[in-house]
């Protein structure tokens, strides 16, 4: 076990503010033992906080440049932050894992979830976990109360997310235990593999492989304490004012297409039409209920029970987004089997996004004569078929024959197989997928999906205005739509923001809507909680410093910013076929709007390396060695 | 308010003296726990079980199983009765009723009789593990005597807690429930409680207990318990002086604590 960082004090020389609960859990599954870290003393805390940030420091201290993403030298550094769990904010729900992607492999992989798991984590006496080594044969981990154990999963191992949420917690005979864990795609190594949790939750962007790599089906957490605080009083009054600032989700808008109604495009056969149709019907007829996480009023995890048609009866359970719905619209599906399909692959545990812009090519593939029954085992690639997609759902998530191989691999890995000119239809960026919707006629959105400061998933897009609370120091805005003039400024500021809200433990679902006192209230609550006087402008430079760190990661793996425009599948940047939007493309402001972007949050346009002077403001000048000197 | 209670029990006031209620409306619960984490969080208990009664889980929603997997949802908790068998049956005067409404345990002068635990109709008392002290939900009585909701009904996130003064809460109940097309429960229930319902469907289908309208409901302390207490070293010997002078000064309420059923019978 590594150790010899200096990160981790035997015994601490400073405070531990409030908020956390002082240890990380290293789990050494090579050797199958334990060991608990302190937390890093104050001084790195308070530049770090917690989240990615604080994850993704030890990371990158720990990380061998030689690890590749499945071998055991690769580790998942998850953290949650001094918010999570106080009980006393909307949104103190958030845990992010961070590690070597496996969809680009050089750059960093960052998978968040919410729901309850993160506050059981730290109710069992840890701030977050380090996972290095590999394990021989399927375990699980078991966190109750302080102690922890590595346990046999081979009772789990292939069953769905589900099943092994429930068989744990009869296992461990704990009622109130909560579960993480990967389905059958993250067991096969599908590269786009989530950790399911607390049934309506799920961290994206691989993570699932990574533990698949392990053998680590699942962490199970129980404990009953809870994180210290500095001013309880001020906590709750700066809690309640967030709460002022929520948008509440609720049971009607379950009924319709999603957010696609908010962006007034959708994804069709394969990103060919934007048009929003009769996609929701029957949705009407289902019965939603309100799942909301741990004590956030935001409301936005919801199960359904399908009211009508052949899926009539199926219990599905959903998060905010509704990727999952455009997923199966991309894929020709309408109605409530759309919602039966979405259930399914989350119990699969496969990213949805990844799913679905693979198989869509596979689809477009087969319109176009590029393949036929011949090269699929008889089974007919045609939009809308739900027993074809259903079917290569399971193919995909155990990776059998030729296509579920090709869909566990990845949407460019589909069309190099296709061939012709099937590489021209994929939706990707570096190899990954974007949250499936129709982000294209957005500025704000389609540079975060391209740029993501060199990794793959992003944290929210820029918005026309500045939040309120920013109004202090930014001075523009409304932005025109169809204008490209200030949004890649807008770009670098809802990263430094939402990853900001990220940082404290909250979730950035919780403050999105950016009502006044949205931005405020949260630092307010850091700052109730740790002790320390978070001001906005500290957070700023906090969640700024987070971005640097996430390039810095790819830079030493070779990632340069030049990939962020070259890669990126041709059909996400082609103009809008229909709609509203017909016509338009952010395309023809590509790259500069990139090299805008990396240049204003103090990086080289070029090799997206930080300037000297960009990280002495962060106070980063120890990694001066990946510095742009020129 | 001691009047209306002929001294049977020890009563105080809080703010105005204005009886408070608290709405729990079935209707609009999603059975998300907000209420019972935000209990905990308020008084600081640990993260215990949230499925069943103890000193640090106040509330219990029902049925047991996780968040939102049930398309009805009840509320167990202390009920703060109007007139509170908890508080007659206690031999050292430590539960008082207050004229706001809260029924609230003083764990100081509390013995660890456990007379409480099986007086109450609905259940709701734990006995903790640790100090032995007898523990249940309190109505927030610090923050009602500071003109505050208790914690639970501000966290509910879906507005199917209120809390206001009885009258007005009563007829939020009732209007809701004509709107439902359902029934109340709370109000008459062991002679009336400061927690009254909204169900849509009969009371029977959230599990909750039916319990006649009468004032005190008889209980059944078990007389093996009332025999351990008064003949062996149990609940300590200044407790058990304490419980004899408070006999001495106040007899009646020996009636309601060994002959429930004659008591309950004389108050009607």
């Amino acid at each position: 076990m590594i150790s010899g960082s200096g990160l981790f004090p035997a015994r601490r020389v400073t405070r531990l503010p409030g908020g956390y609960m002082g240890r990380i859990l290293r789990v050494d599954l090579t050797r199958g033992i334990t060991k608990d870290e302190n937390l890093p003393e104050e001084p790195v805390l308070r530049k770090f906080i917690g989240g990615q940030a604080l994850a993704l420091y030890i990371l990158l201290k720990e990380l061998s440049r030689e690890a590749t993403p499945y071998g055991p030298e690769n580790k998942v550094v998850m953290m949650t932050g001094p918010i999570t769990g106080t009980g006393l904010t909307p949104g103190g729900t958030k845990v992010t894992a961070v590690y070597l992607s496996p969809l680009t492999e050089y750059t960093l992989g960052r998978g968040a979830s919410s729901g309850f798991w993160a506050v059981y984590l730290k109710a069992a006496g840890y701030d977050g976990i380090i996972i290095e080594g590999a394990s021989a044969r399927p375990v699980y981990l078991f966190i109750n109360e302080g102690g922890a154990e590595l346990r046999d999963a081979s009772r789990v191992w292939g069953k769905g997310a589900r099943a092994t949420e429930d068989l744990l917690r009869q296992e461990v005979g704990l009622k109130d235990a909560k579960v993480m864990s990967i389905g059958p795609a993250g067991e096969n190594l599908v590269r786009a593999a989530m950790l399911c949790n607390d049934y309506n939750h799920n961290a994206a962007h691989s993570a699932g492989a990574v533990f698949g790599s392990k053998k680590l089906k699942a962490i199970v957490v129980y404990g009953t304490q809870r994180p210290p605080l500095h001013d309880k009083e001020r906590l709750i009054e700066a809690g309640l004012r967030w709460r002022k600032t929520l948008v509440v989700r609720n049971e009607d808008e379950k009924k319709t297409a999603g957010h696609a109604e908010d962006l007034h495009a959708l994804p069709n056969l394969n990103y060919r039409s934007s048009l929003i149709e009769d996609h929701a019907r029957g949705f009407e007829q289902n019965r939603i209920t309100l799942r909301p996480c741990f004590q956030c009023q935001r409301l936005c995890p919801w199960d359904v029970e399908i009211g009508e048609g052949p899926k009539k009866g199926t219990i599905g359970h959903y998060n905010a987004g509704s990727e999952w719905l455009d997923t199966f619209f991309n894929l020709g599906v309408k109605g409530n089997e759309v919602l039966y399909l979405a259930e399914r692959i989350n119990d699969l545990g496969i990213e949805c996004s990844h799913f679905s812009c693979g198989a869509a090519v596979a689809f477009e593939a087969w319109e176009k004569g590029l393949i036929g029954p011949a090269d699929t085992d008889g089974l007919r690639f045609e939009w809308g078929n739900v027993d074809t997609i259903d079917r290569l759902l399971d193919m995909a998530a155990k990776r059998e024959g030729k296509w579920g191989e090709l869909l566990a691999e990845g949407p460019t890995q589909v069309a190099a197989a296709i061939g012709g000119d099937a590489p021209k239809w994929v939706v990707h960026t570096k190899k990954g997928t974007p949250a499936l919707h129709d982000w294209r006629p957005h500025f704000g959105q389609m540079l975060r999906e391209i740029v993501a400061s060199g990794g793959m998933k992003p944290q929210g897009g820029g918005s026309a205005k500045p939040p309120p609370d920013l109004a202090y120091r930014e001075k523009w805005g409304p932005l025109d739509r169809d204008d490209p003039t200030g949004w890649p400024w807008s770009q670098v500021l809802s990263e430094q923001y939402r990853q900001f809200c990220g940082l404290t433990g909250g979730c950035w679902f919780a403050q999105m809507h950016m009502k006044p006192d949205g931005l405020k209230s949260v630092s307010d609550s850091l700052s109730a909680t740790t002790g320390w006087d978070f001001d906005l402008d500290e957070g700023m430079v906090a969640g700024h410093r987070s971005m640097i760190l996430q390039s810095i990661f790819g830079t030493q793996r070779g990632w340069v910013a030049d990939h962020d425009w070259q890669q990126v599948g041709q059909r996400f940047l082609e103009p809008i076929p229909d709609g509203k939007f017909k016509g338009f493309t952010i395309g023809k402001w590509i790259p500069q709007m990139v090299f805008d972007y990396y240049r204003l949050s103090g990086r080289h346009e070029r090799t997206g390396r930080p300037f000297m002077d960009t990280l002495q403001n962060l106070g980063l000048e120890e990694f001066k060695e990946w510095a742009q000197l020129d | 308010m001691s009047e209306k209670y002929g001294n049977l029990i020890p009563t105080g006031k809080l703010l105005d003296g204005r009886p408070r209620t608290i709405l729990f409306d079935a209707t609009k619960c999603i059975g998300c726990r907000q209420c019972v984490h935000a209990c905990k969080d308020w008084h600081d208990h640990p993260r215990t079980s949230v499925y069943e009664f103890s000193s640090s889980n106040w509330i219990q929603m029902d049925p047991p199983v996780l968040e939102g997997l049930s398309p009805l949802w009840a509320r167990n908790s202390c009920m703060h009765c109007e007139y509170p068998m908890c508080a007659a049956v206690c031999p050292v005067e430590a539960i008082t009723k207050y004229d706001e409404g809260p029924v609230v345990i003083d764990p100081v002068k509390c013995i660890g009789c456990e007379y409480c635990i099986y007086a109450c109709p609905w259940g709701v008392i734990s006995k903790d593990e640790v100090t032995q002290k007898a523990s249940k939900c309190t109505m927030c009585a610090p923050r009602v005597s500071e003109d505050k909701s208790p914690f639970c009904v501000v966290a509910c996130p879906v507005g199917a807690l209120d809390f206001g003064l009885e009258e007005e809460i009563t007829a939020k109940a009732h209007a809701r429930a004509s709107e439902v097309g359902g029934e109340t429960y709370g109000e008459n229930e062991a002679g009336g409680t400061q927690v009254v319902m909204v169900l849509k469907e009969r009371k029977e289908a959230y599990g909750l207990k039916f319990i006649l309208p009468e004032k005190y409901p008889a209980h059944k302390i078990p007389l093996g318990l009332m025999l351990k207490d008064l003949f062996t070293p149990r609940c300590g010997v200044s407790g058990k002086l304490r419980a004899l002078y408070l006999a001495i000064v106040h007899p009646k309420r020996l009636v309601y604590r060994y002959w429930p059923r004659r008591a309950s019978k004389d108050f009607q």
